[in-house]
């Protein structure tokens, strides 16, 4: 009795010690780590929205565009965008939006600006968690993100889907997480009228692409296709 | 002499992976690339090194019934703390290694070389031996993760090795899940013939 009374408090003794440590360091760290990351976004607005214009001071003002079907449970069912103007003319130069996808083992979160005729003007990757050398290439602009630019909803669909974006060899799933997530996104524009009459939309004689409705699962059925190594097998190296 | 000998005998004679056949999960996991070995490396031989002169230092006060719950706890607490200083201190650091750092926690080798070494020697041994067998495994991981690399994407450390027209069709099994234990397979065996040539090995 005596004995097990004796491991209990050296348990907890260390147990104590540990969560103090790790409170008081926490206590420190939290708002530096939360300062950073709202510094990272509006570098990385900034970076992408620079595509839109040349101007250096840049007007950003956030709107919410609601009816995104959203099948991401980590976050809201409205589209957070943000206009991007040039003072003292407020008409605007174009948007800028933060696009949600589910990848192979994160949601990836796609920067997305796009000009007022709702063509992409630049995208950059805030935050995933992919497969080192698979899908964390995702960050490379050379390889998927950079063949956005220049296309409006209709064209940002997977080679694989029929459309004509290349995905990254091996990482199909994460491709298509950020390639739907960011057509879903500019689509959810177009329907709320924010991009200019006449422009590069999807919506006039083009129906709605079926493969944008099922992001969520098509996770799971990717296996047929070419035989590139992209089942879900192949992305195995997390644990 | 013999802390000499501590510090070195993780590098080759016990090194924790072709040796001693522990931390295989993150090892086979990350060696996609050098530069994740190097990272991955370097992270858990400084966790290693904390629990080791921790485990050792306490190792007079801990009771042996729960040992293990504490070697845990300890280990842990390091990991959690190395997770949230670099996150908040050296940002680009922590985005590059950011999901190499849980994986510390399951690393077999920290606690291996805690119950196996440091509750039985001197603190000064006990990190002697932590720094060896840190380096070994981080030698161990730039050599599976150097011919990963080189085979399925065609450079070393990001640098271009085998030139663009290997690049675009490269041996893509090398980066992936199987081509990790075909090659481990290879370097193991090599190791093995190495052993019986230098005299029937043990």
């Amino acid at each position: 009795m005596a004995e097990m009374l004796k491991l209990g408090l050296v348990l907890m003794l260390v147990a104590l010690v540990a969560a103090v440590a790790l409170g008081l360091v926490n206590s420190r760290t939290a708002p530096i780590i939360a300062e950073q990351k709202e510094m990272e976004k509006q570098e990385a607005m900034r970076q992408v929205a620079g595509n839109l214009s040349p101007g250096d001071s840049l007007r950003f003002d956030s709107l919410t565009v609601s009816g995104l079907p959203n099948p991401y449970y980590s976050v809201d069912s409205f589209l957070r965008v943000v206009k991007v103007s040039v003072p003292p003319d407020t008409s605007g130069v174009g948007y800028v939006f933060i696009a949600y996808g589910k990848g192979y083992s994160s949601t990836v979160q796609t920067m997305v600006a796009a000009d007022m005729q709702g063509r992409i003007a630049g995208t950059t990757i805030l935050y995933q968690q992919e497969t080192p050398g698979l899908g964390a290439n995702v960050t490379d602009p050379s390889k998927l993100i950079g063949s956005f630019t220049g296309r409006g909803s209709v064209g940002i669909l997977l080679a694989k889907d029929g459309g004509e974006i290349d995905a990254i060899t091996g990482s199909t799933i994460t491709s298509r997480a950020v390639t739907n997530s960011v057509r879903e996104g500019l689509e959810a524009m177009e329907e709320a009228g924010l991009f200019a009459p006449g422009a590069l939309t999807g919506d006039e004689d083009l129906p709605q692409q079926p493969p944008c409705d099922d992001v969520g699962s098509s996770a799971g059925n990717d296996v047929t296709g070419t035989a590139d190594t992209d089942s879900t097998a192949a992305e195995g190296g997390n644990e | 002499m013999s802390l000499m000998k501590d510090l070195t005998r993780g590098i080759y004679r016990e090194n924790p992976i072709f040796k001693l056949a522990l931390g295989m999960c993150p090892f086979l996991a990350v060696t996609t690339s050098v530069e994740n070995a190097i990272g991955m490396g370097a992270a858990a031989t400084f966790v290693l090194i904390c629990s080791n002169f921790l485990v050792s230092l306490l190792r007079n006060l801990i009771p042996s019934k729960v040992r293990i719950p504490c070697y845990i706890v300890i280990i842990a607490t390091f990991v959690t703390l190395v997770d949230m200083v670099m996150n908040a201190y050296v940002p680009d650091l922590h985005r590059s290694l950011g999901i190499f750092i849980p994986l510390i926690v399951v690393n077999c080798i920290i606690l291996g070389r805690a119950e196996g070494f440091a509750n039985r020697h001197p603190v000064m041994s006990s990190v002697a031996d932590a720094v060896g067998m840190g380096v070994g495994f981080t030698l161990a991981m730039i050599v599976l993760a150097s011919f990963r690399e080189l085979l399925g994407n065609g450079t070393w450390l990001n640098i271009s090795i085998l030139g663009t027209a290997y690049r675009n069709q490269p041996l893509l099994i090398a980066i992936l899940a199987p081509g990790a234990f075909i090659l481990l397979g290879f370097i193991l065996g090599f190791f093995s013939i190495l052993e019986k040539r230098r005299g029937g090995g043990r």
